[in-house]
């Protein structure tokens, strides 16, 4: 249905191929960086999330590898790499 | 492996089928390597590409090709909170082979692409990661991937916005956030005669339409739909400063849900099944914001050296990724003659590119970056459009105002003296 | 002593989406079945011990000639391909014979392994198929395999328990999944693979006639529709409310 679809049911729709080590970890030390925060708001997958102690969450799973938090954090809070060779989101139409 | 390619290839997006397709045909020995399952798996577009400018590049691939609808109509949309300005636009001209635009879906594109870039006898290698570039005495020399190492005379980095490539090599820095959008979409299916139905389209006619303002609360960005063969590509590209920045704050999937319930698109997409969700930066820079094109064994193309942009009317990268691609192949292909791939001679690519379109539309369209993130595009102007029109046309219950003094009510002479200078700014683009 | 693997092209199951509860499978990709690449795994670490080739075996459509290019990198020598429209979705005995022929034209086979199940329809039924047509023993379920001159040492992985065989060779072996974990080709090996010989034949090649045999049409493999209305209810009172609703009390 074209009616709003929660973006974790979005997500599901997409084929997602398991990886063995995650491909963008917050790096040690950075949970509570202010530059983590934005990934909060510019992520279009929704991934980043603030727990209870003020410290930025990320959860892999549903990645979509479009480079936003990278740019908008910068690789001194985010250990960024691309998934392995034929790992991650696999897009059918694109 | 004892073999040494002429070129290898990071990345099979538009810019990597292009060059490899090329280089192929020409006969030499190219190694193009994409760490998704296929080639367009891992690419994403808005969903639109303009062939004129690219046509005679590839002259035997477009008959064929998987695309999805000509475009024949135009429209935009300025949408105000409760109200929108829409323009439109067909001609017989859109309708006329060859077509000038189509909608594309590109994990069916680039698959088919790189099929016949294959059939001229590039080799192509999916699920394979490029890690690092070999560098050797300031020159690059070939790429490791999966522990592999793969040497050639020269790379060509055509993986995308981030180019790690490119950053590996120096010729690229981290860029900031205001020469970057993100944009996000939804691939909505609808049954084709319901799509012809909904948009006034018969056949293998499609239509574009762009919408700005409310759309991204004001930010710099806006939405889009295209029809495809059955399905709707609807989304928002927005700034990743002005996302950032906040003002109002908002996470950027909730702009795409708001964007997918404003009636006017609503009534578009009713009934209709989301059947992929996908995202992806777009580089939006300008020319200011391009990479180094070209180093000691290695050349960048497609949206690794920024070629994208954004001028309001049209946002266009496909046909610069192809074009890119095509030049660095010829580059290579120059290099290989002379045997010669040092710097200096890869360094045709970009005077070639600079007496193409790419360069010149690069510098053409130079001011308007700056001139686009002028904020009263996304928010003032859409407003006040909408509130211009709700009063030109309403009818109340007692007499109606004059329709002169209606308008000019809305613009003073401190207004018309401000949008003078946004029209300046926008005039140079 | 040569060795054999048998390995069917699915459909990549992860890339199929549903359509009106039917699989679109326009567009998807395929590849080789997972636990047959363990089949393969376990082929190759054979012969890296004691010599021999590994050969692949394979029918299907057209599409097999690319598909198998992942087990020639993946350490294969040959590859020995059947390859016919038809024979893509042919049921479990038509493959039987034909890959029970194609065996009977390779040289010095010892070995045939098989996966324990193909990836798509998991009947797990060919392997069987093909020792009673060849005449040869059998062993399911391996954990492990061991080669000594002319036997093999097989370990079954039951449920109650391990069952060691000590079986003469040629025998056919269908492998458990998790007997290995396969490895990953690298890009030189994927590129070698396409240089690596392959013998292609058609149906017509086969000596085997496969008119006249039962036809096994799948009728359905939907799961059942639920009836279930998947009411959500907050406390004793809705729920009775909602039992009452339907009558029920």
């Amino acid at each position: 249905m074209s009616e709003i679809i929660g973006l974790k049911a979005k997500l599901g729709l997409d084929v997602f191929k398991h990886d063995k080590e995650p491909h963008i970890k917050i790096k040690p030390g950075m949970e509570k960086d202010p530059r983590l925060k934005r990934a909060i708001l510019v992520c279009p997958a929704g991934l980043y999330e603030e727990n209870q102690d003020g410290e930025v969450e990320l959860t892999i799973d549903g990645c979509l590898e479009c480079g936003t938090c990278r740019i908008a954090c910068g690789t001194e809070v985010l250990e960024w790499y691309y998934p392995t060779g034929g790992a991650g989101v696999q897009f059918r139409f694109g | 492996m004892e073999e040494k390619f002429d070129a290898i290839i990071v990345g099979a997006g538009l810019a990597g089928l292009g060059a490899a397709y090329t280089l192929a045909q020409e006969g030499l020995e190219v190694l193009l390597l994409e760490r998704g399952d296929y080639p367009g798996s891992k690419n994403v577009t808005g969903g639109r590409i303009y062939l004129n400018p690219i046509r005679d590049m590839f002259p035997d691939l477009w008959k064929k090709a998987p695309l999805e609808r000509h475009i024949t109509q135009e429209g935009v949309s300025v949408m105000a909170g409760e109200r929108s300005l829409n323009v439109s636009y067909r001609g017989e001209e859109l309708d006329q082979e060859p077509y000038q635009s189509y909608s594309i879906l590109r994990a069916k594109f680039d698959r088919w692409m790189a099929k016949q870039a294959e059939r001229k006898g590039a080799m192509l290698v999916s699920r394979s990661r490029v890690d690092d570039l070999i560098i050797e005495n300031g020159r690059v020399e070939g790429v490791y991937a999966g522990g592999d190492e793969l040497r050639s005379h020269t790379v060509i980095a055509c993986d995308g916005v981030l180019s790690l490539m490119a950053e590996k090599a120096g010729l690229r820095k981290a860029g900031s956030a205001s020469q970057y959008g993100v944009g996000f979409k939804e691939i909505i299916e609808l049954d084709s005669a319901l799509i012809n139905e909904r948009f006034g389209l018969e056949g293998d006619e499609g239509a574009a339409r762009l919408f700005m303002g409310e759309v991204t609360r004001g930010k710099f960005g806006g939405g889009f739909l295209y029809t495809n063969k059955d399905s709707v590509s609807l989304g928002i590209v927005v700034g990743i400063k002005d996302l950032i920045e906040g003002q109002p704050a908002v996470q950027a999937p909730v702009l795409l849900d708001e964007f997918k319930q404003r009636p006017e698109v609503a009534r578009l997409i009713k009934g209709g099944e989301t059947v992929e969700y996908s995202a992806h930066v777009i580089p939006e820079g300008g020319l200011r914001a391009l990479t180094k094109l070209s180093g000691d064994g290695i050349l960048v193309a497609g949206d690794a050296a920024g070629f994208s942009m954004n001028i309001g009317v049209t946002v266009r990268g496909m046909e610069y990724a192809l074009a890119s691609g095509y030049y660095a192949a010829q580059a290579v292909i120059q290099a290989k003659a002379k045997e010669d791939f040092s710097a200096a001679s890869l360094a045709s690519y970009e005077s070639m590119l600079n007496d193409s379109f790419v360069m010149q539309d690069f510098k053409n369209f130079s001011e308007a970056p700056e001139a686009l993130e002028n904020h009263r595009i996304y928010s003032y102007y859409p407003e006040l459009a909408g509130n211009i029109m709700r009063d030109l046309y309403s009818v109340p219950a007692g007499s109606k105002a004059k329709l002169y003094p209606t308008v000019k009510k809305y613009l003073g002479t401190g207004e018309l003296w401000a949008m003078f200078k946004d029209m300046r700014k926008v005039m140079k683009i | 002593m040569n060795i054999v693997v048998a390995m069917k092209q699915i459909p990549d199951l992860q890339q199929i989406r549903i359509r009106n509860r039917k699989p679109v499978l326009d567009g998807v990709p395929s590849a080789l079945g997972v636990i047959d690449k363990n089949a393969l795994e376990a082929a190759v670490l054979l012969k890296e011990k004691q010599g021999g080739k590994v050969i692949v075996l394979s029918a299907g459509n057209e599409e097999v000639e690319e598909t198998v290019k992942e087990a020639l990198a993946a350490g294969a020598d040959e590859a020995f391909l059947v390859l016919d429209d038809d024979l893509e979705g042919a049921d479990g005995s038509t493959k039987a014979m034909v890959l029970a022929e194609a065996i009977n034209k390779i040289e010095d086979v010892g070995l045939i392994l098989f996966g324990e199940g193909s990836g798509d329809n998991y009947s797990g039924q060919v392997g069987s198929r093909v020792a009673e047509l060849l005449g040869m023993p059998q062993a399911a379920y391996a954990s492990s395999i061991e080669i000594n001159d002319s036997s093999a040492v097989i370990t079954r992985s039951l449920e109650d328990g391990d069952e060691i065989l000590e079986v003469s060779l040629p025998v056919v072996v269908s492998v458990l999944g998790d007997i290995n974990e396969p490895r990953i080709p690298s890009v030189t090996q994927i590129l070698k693979a396409g240089r690596k010989p392959k013998e292609v034949l058609e149906l017509e090649d086969l000596e085997i006639n496969l008119t006249g045999l039962p036809e096994i049409m799948t009728v359905s493999n939907l799961a059942p529709e639920t009836d279930r209305k998947q009411v959500k209810v907050a406390s004793v009172e809705e729920l009775l409310q909602a039992l009452r609703t339907e009558g029920v009390i």
